[in-house]
């Protein structure tokens, strides 16, 4: 593969940054790195430019100076993380360079010089592959895209400007810390409205804890049941999921829910119902009692 | 203030057909607003009804932009007037190409202070084009808006980001794209469906509008994923020698 001449790297959480910076320098000669937070997070880049903390400015009023940096710097390929300021940043970027841009990425490939990606649409229900046509192409890197490898210090940093850019912070208020990190876990329990109550949910933690897994769960335990926070939940429209071994207990097997483990090596469902469609779409299955299945489980797992 | 709200026409999922050959078959699928647009919609006139002022809606696409259905749907929410911009160009234009597009009509339009999306399309959900529609009217524009105030006339917009919330102060005129928890779109009563059908609308050419449909990516194709086969290997109940023979299993992976 060609590798291309110049790839800049737009990122805020330090794993993003060590994640997306390895990827670039695996598809270009150079990498530049925009990003905001810890000083020292600036990694695997020939230059750095730094957004500073973010304490009395929002991200967006970086964008003029991103937008500035796009056209002076003229890179094949910009990459930003999916969140909020990377799409944000990444429309910036789009515009600066006459281009749209790929969004959640799942795929990444390189072939005479142009970036396609691929991309999952209409609810799951399709992937659309796509490239960018002009000069300078723009990919919203989904979670786990790419790997982190090695973490060398920036070569460079210098400062970004904020510009107004029409808005003023008034106030940041910290969110709750979420403990769920479902994107990376490579073992992934999933509970379900089988369950029956949140406090039933202990056994479903208890087997995580034995065997070093997270849990997520069902679109309806964390909307209608509020059982377990948004953040919990995987399907389409929540966390997509690609573990090495996925345990669903309690869940039926929507298909919204299914598609966002539907890149699990392994799929174990725990199902009194066995007509739930979930035995359709699992490697093994095991009718019965949700408790007295985990409460095995975990004096097995124990020993 | 005259508010305008961007809307994309979506096809209903559960009605899109997976052919054989793994591409999507759309013509048994009806088509309705955009899921999240509503939200945008409904934050649209909760910002009109508290502090004054005209909602109107955009669109830009090809045949069903004038579709009387979902002409009635979109304006029995509340707004005054639609307009739209009609070509067959439009099917599978990118979020640039549609910004561009929008910007057009909401220039022609004319007057607007405040133009409010959703968080993204109820199809492809990319995002985008909120965001780009700002950057080609060179106007301020913010994401991920979760409530959206007038406060002495100035705009106070909370945006949720992933660890915290910004508080801020925006600039007019200004794009703003709003996430689906602002707010829960009203159920029209049907006085107002009834209404919506006496209500004005303008339908424009790209050449009307003075734009063009210039996209910034192709699409190669979209296609259903291959599904994995899975092993399916069932036991039928919970009994001591199911559950160890399932562990078995597990303990090659865990």
């Amino acid at each position: 593969m060609i590798k291309l001449p110049h790839v800049l790297v737009i990122a805020e959480r330090p794993d993003a940054i060590a994640e997306l910076t390895a990827g670039a320098a695996g598809l270009a000669e150079k990498v530049t790195l925009v990003y905001s937070g810890a000083r020292e997070a600036a990694v695997n880049a020939a230059a750095a430019y730094y957004a500073g903390t973010l304490e009395s400015h929002s991200f967006l009023s970086y964008l003029p100076s991103i937008a500035a940096l796009v056209r002076e710097l003229r890179p094949q390929l910009v990459l930003t993380e999916a969140t909020k300021n990377g799409r944000a940043a990444a429309a910036a970027a789009a515009a600066a360079a006459g281009t749209s841009v790929q969004t959640d990425a799942v795929s990444l490939s390189l072939e005479d010089g142009r970036v396609s990606t691929q991309r999952m649409v209409y609810g799951g229900a399709a992937f659309q592959t796509q490239s960018g046509l002009g000069e300078t192409a723009v990919v919203c890197a989904a979670a786990g895209l790419f790997e982190a490898g090695e973490k060398q210090p920036a070569a460079q940093i210098f400062e970004l400007e904020p510009h107004s850019a029409g808005v003023r912070l008034l106030e940041r208020r910290t969110k709750e810390e979420k403990s769920v990190n479902l994107n990376a876990a490579k073992i992934v329990i999933g509970a379900g409205r089988g369950f029956g109550c949140a406090e039933n949910l202990a056994l479903a933690r208890e087997l995580a804890a034995v065997i070093g897994a997270e849990v997520g769960c069902s679109r309806p335990v964390a909307e209608e049941e509020k059982w377990m926070p948004k953040e919990a939940y995987i399907g389409v429209s929540g966390v997509m999921i690609k573990p090495e071994l996925y345990i669903a207990c309690g869940i039926s097997g929507q298909v919204q829910h299914m598609t966002g483990v539907s890149q699990a090596r392994t799929i174990v469902a725990v199902n009194k119902d066995s007509g739930a469609p979930i035995f359709e779409k699992c490697d093994y299955g095991i009718v019965g009692d949700l408790n007295t299945v985990l409460k095995a489980l975990i004096q097995a797992f124990k020993k | 203030m005259k508010i305008a709200v961007c809307y994309k026409y979506v096809p209903e999922e559960e009605e899109i057909r997976v052919l054989d050959d793994r591409t999507l078959d759309f013509s048994k699928a009806q088509w309705k607003i955009g899921q999240y647009d509503l939200n945008a919609v409904e934050a649209g006139m909760q910002l009109a009804e508290a502090a004054g002022g005209e909602v109107v809606v955009l669109t830009a696409g090809d045949a069903a932009v004038d579709n009387s259905k979902l002409k009635k749907s979109i304006l029995s929410r509340g707004p005054s007037m639609m307009y739209g911009i009609k070509d067959a160009g439009m099917s599978g234009a990118d979020s640039s190409a549609t910004a561009k597009v929008l910007k057009a009509g909401i220039e022609k339009i004319g007057d607007i202070q405040l133009v409010l999306c959703g968080e993204g399309s109820g199809d492809i959900y990319a995002q985008q084009t909120g965001v780009m529609l700002g950057a080609a009217l060179g106007w301020p524009c913010v994401n991920a808006v979760s409530s959206l105030t007038l406060q002495e006339g100035r705009l106070i917009a909370e945006r949720s980001l992933e660890h915290s919330v910004e508080v801020l102060e925006v600039t007019l005129p200004a794009v703003i794209s709003v996430t689906s928890d602002i707010n829960i779109p009203r159920i029209p009563p049907m006085r107002d469906i009834l209404g919506a059908g006496k209500k004005p609308s303008a339908c424009w050419t790209l050449d009307e509008a003075g734009a063009a449909v210039e996209n910034g990516t192709r699409t190669h194709s979209i296609l259903a994923p291959e599904q994995t086969d899975r092993r399916r290997i069932i036991f039928e109940d919970d009994g001591e020698q199911s559950i160890h023979a399932l562990c078995e299993h597990l303990r090659k992976i865990i």
